[in-house]
């Protein structure tokens, strides 16, 4: 019988083990526990680390000499394209094979400094590529409601370890919403920071423009206190800022609404889930205004020429030199062609392949050019919509968790992005919460609701969202 | 659709090696993808501040100077050399790159 610690949200272990009521080793053992029960169906974990029960009791160490921190004690579990220094990291390929990192993320730094433990390092679409784990080449990660399912991605490990008990919190990264997606499939709350507000030294990168750290948790309360640990402008990432240079909007409980974007391609009873949140918010004093962002229509199509592009460069390193796998032929030439085309897997391997399509000569205007002016103007249109209302507010996926292997054809699976992308191609901070449940073939399956506020205010995204979640 | 050749040469300029049966597939997918994202060169572009580039960007330029404290590598030699694929006397062995082109 597990003790339930693992299912304890940070905030309320935080208390606990402030009142010394339990330790961070109780904690600990109880997410083992539940490791060892789901982790071997689920497959959330790549890796569970073997020496967590030294970490916890290391924090409990530092709590004894008069140490404070929230986060101290806390068991977290890592998407594997997050650098622990001495640990293993594959982001889900096998051209990574038996890379050790040499150094901490950033992100890993802080959260060392204040005390969390890492339990592991969890399951992703191979390079961040994907938004339903089916393109690790570790295996599918299961949807912990309906074991059937997807637990979307594609920080899907993650997303699936936390929903499952088997953390108390955990990190993704989110290019255009592989946060955001999983937290909607598995009942989360998953936040995809303003760009630039979190450091992405020591994170393995997929698109560059796009690219931030974000956490997942199971109350906008905790996602909270791992959003406040992680940010801050960082020597290390040229990209990041101190967000507190944006200026602070007042909440005005004005809520925008862009209906035209989901009067078609959304399941039913996901809009009926998403009304039904809107009409609470309405009961808590918000008021509606209607909202127009036409770019956000060509959204997805700037976002799938954008981000192959940025892929394809970043993705050049994997050249089979300096570290993973290499497999070698007859000329240099035919090395890195056996490398990347052995080591990469078929998503991969076809976004490289996209992305050096828009960028070569001939095409490069008509796809990356037409596709970075059109970026421009969403930020635009987004910009001003905020003007209007604290944040806009929509279904964070046109539908629940889909059935392992549903979605075969790559630009069906990509559709899926639909809601989330314009806020990596703008920049601006969202979040998903969760609202009510749809029942499928007997099952209920979570549905979040997705909110984008203005660059560097966070802080609305929570005051909005801890309306969302109150009883 | 794209043809064979295109795909090819696609493949080529990215070094990646691909069976027959992948090459056939990518003419199929990146067709259908590059048919949707090719929606973008009917709309973007026309009007009012279509050519802006993205606002608010600009380099980030850092004093080029020793980093003495924080250096997140320093003391890690042996652990940047034990990731290279192939070492020989802690060195990192590679192909010649000056070679006569086969």
């Amino acid at each position: 019988m597990n003790s339930g610690l693992n299912n304890l949200s940070i905030t309320s272990a935080a208390k606990k083990l402030a009142a010394k009521e339990i330790s961070a080793v109780d904690i600990a053992r109880a997410c083992l526990t539940e490791i060892e029960k789901r982790n071997p169906s689920l497959n959330a974990y790549l890796e569970v680390f073997d020496d967590v029960e030294a970490q916890a009791k290391a924090a409990d160490a530092r709590r004894a000499q008069g140490e404070k921190n929230t986060l101290l004690g806390i068991p977290m579990a890592m998407k594997d394209n997050i650098l622990i220094e001495g640990r293993k990291v594959s982001a889900a390929s096998k051209i990574l094979q038996g890379y050790t990192a040499s150094y901490d993320a950033t992100v890993v730094r802080k959260l060392k400094e204040a005390g969390g433990i890492f339990l592991g390092r969890t399951n992703l679409d191979e390079f961040a590529m994907g938004g339903s784990t089916e393109n690790s080449a570790f295996s599918v990660t299961k949807n912990p409601h309906d074991e059937r399912r997807v637990a979307g991605g594609s920080s899907g490990g993650s997303a699936a370890a936390l929903s499952a008990g088997m953390a108390l919190g955990a990190f993704g990264t989110d290019t255009g919403g592989s946060v955001r997606e999983p937290s909607s499939f598995c009942g989360l709350v998953g936040l995809k920071p303003t760009y630039g507000g979190v450091s992405r030294f020591g994170v393995i990168a997929l698109g560059s423009s796009l690219d931030q750290v974000g956490p997942f948790a199971r109350s906008v309360a905790d996602v909270e206190i791992l959003f406040n640990t992680l940010r801050g402008q960082d020597p290390l990432d040229s990209t990041s800022i101190d967000l507190g240079a944006y200026p602070q909007k007042k909440l005005t409980k004005k809520l925008g609404v862009p209906r035209k974007l989901f009067e078609k391609g959304v399941d039913a009873d996901v809009l009926e889930s998403f009304n039904a949140s809107l009409k609470k918010l309405e009961g808590q004093g918000y008021t509606l205004v209607d909202v127009e962002i036409p770019g956000a229509a060509l959204a997805l199509a700037v976002y799938y020429i954008i981000m192959p592009a940025e892929a394809s460069t970043n993705l050049a390193r994997y050249d089979g030199v300096r570290w993973g796998v290499r497999h070698e032929g007859k000329t240099l030439f035919e090395d890195y062609a056996k490398t990347r085309g052995e080591g990469f897997g078929p998503e991969v391997r076809r976004r490289i392949m996209l992305g050096t399509y828009v960028l070569s000569s001939g095409y490069y205007d008509a796809y990356y050019g037409k596709a970075t002016e059109a970026r421009a103007q969403l930020s635009r249109e987004v910009g001003a919509a905020l003007e209007k209302c604290d944040a806009i507010i929509s279904p964070t996926a046109p539908c629940p968790a889909t059935k392992i292997g549903e979605k075969s054809d790559p630009l069906s699976m990509y559709l899926m992005d639909i809601f989330t992308v314009t806020a990596n191609l703008t920049g601006n901070p969202a979040i998903s919460i969760p609202g009510n449940p749809v029942s499928r073939e007997g099952k209920e399956l979570p549905v979040g609701v997705h909110l984008t506020a203005a660059h560097g205010n966070e802080s609305t995204l929570f005051a909005i969202g801890r309306d969302l979640e109150a009883k | 659709m794209i043809s064979r050749e295109e795909v090819q040469h696609l493949a080529t300029l990215a070094r990646l090696e691909l069976s027959d049966k992948e090459i056939e597939s990518l003419q199929k997918d990146m067709s259908g993808i590059l048919e949707y994202v090719g929606q973008v060169s009917a709309v973007a572009g026309a009007g009012e501040g279509g050519k802006k580039p993205m606002p608010k960007l600009h380099n980030v330029m850092r004093e080029d100077a020793l980093r003495e404290e924080n250096d997140p590598l320093a003391g890690k030699e042996k652990s940047l050399r034990e990731a290279f694929p192939k070492e020989k006397d802690g060195f990192n062995v590679v192909r010649k790159i000056i070679q006569k082109d086969e």
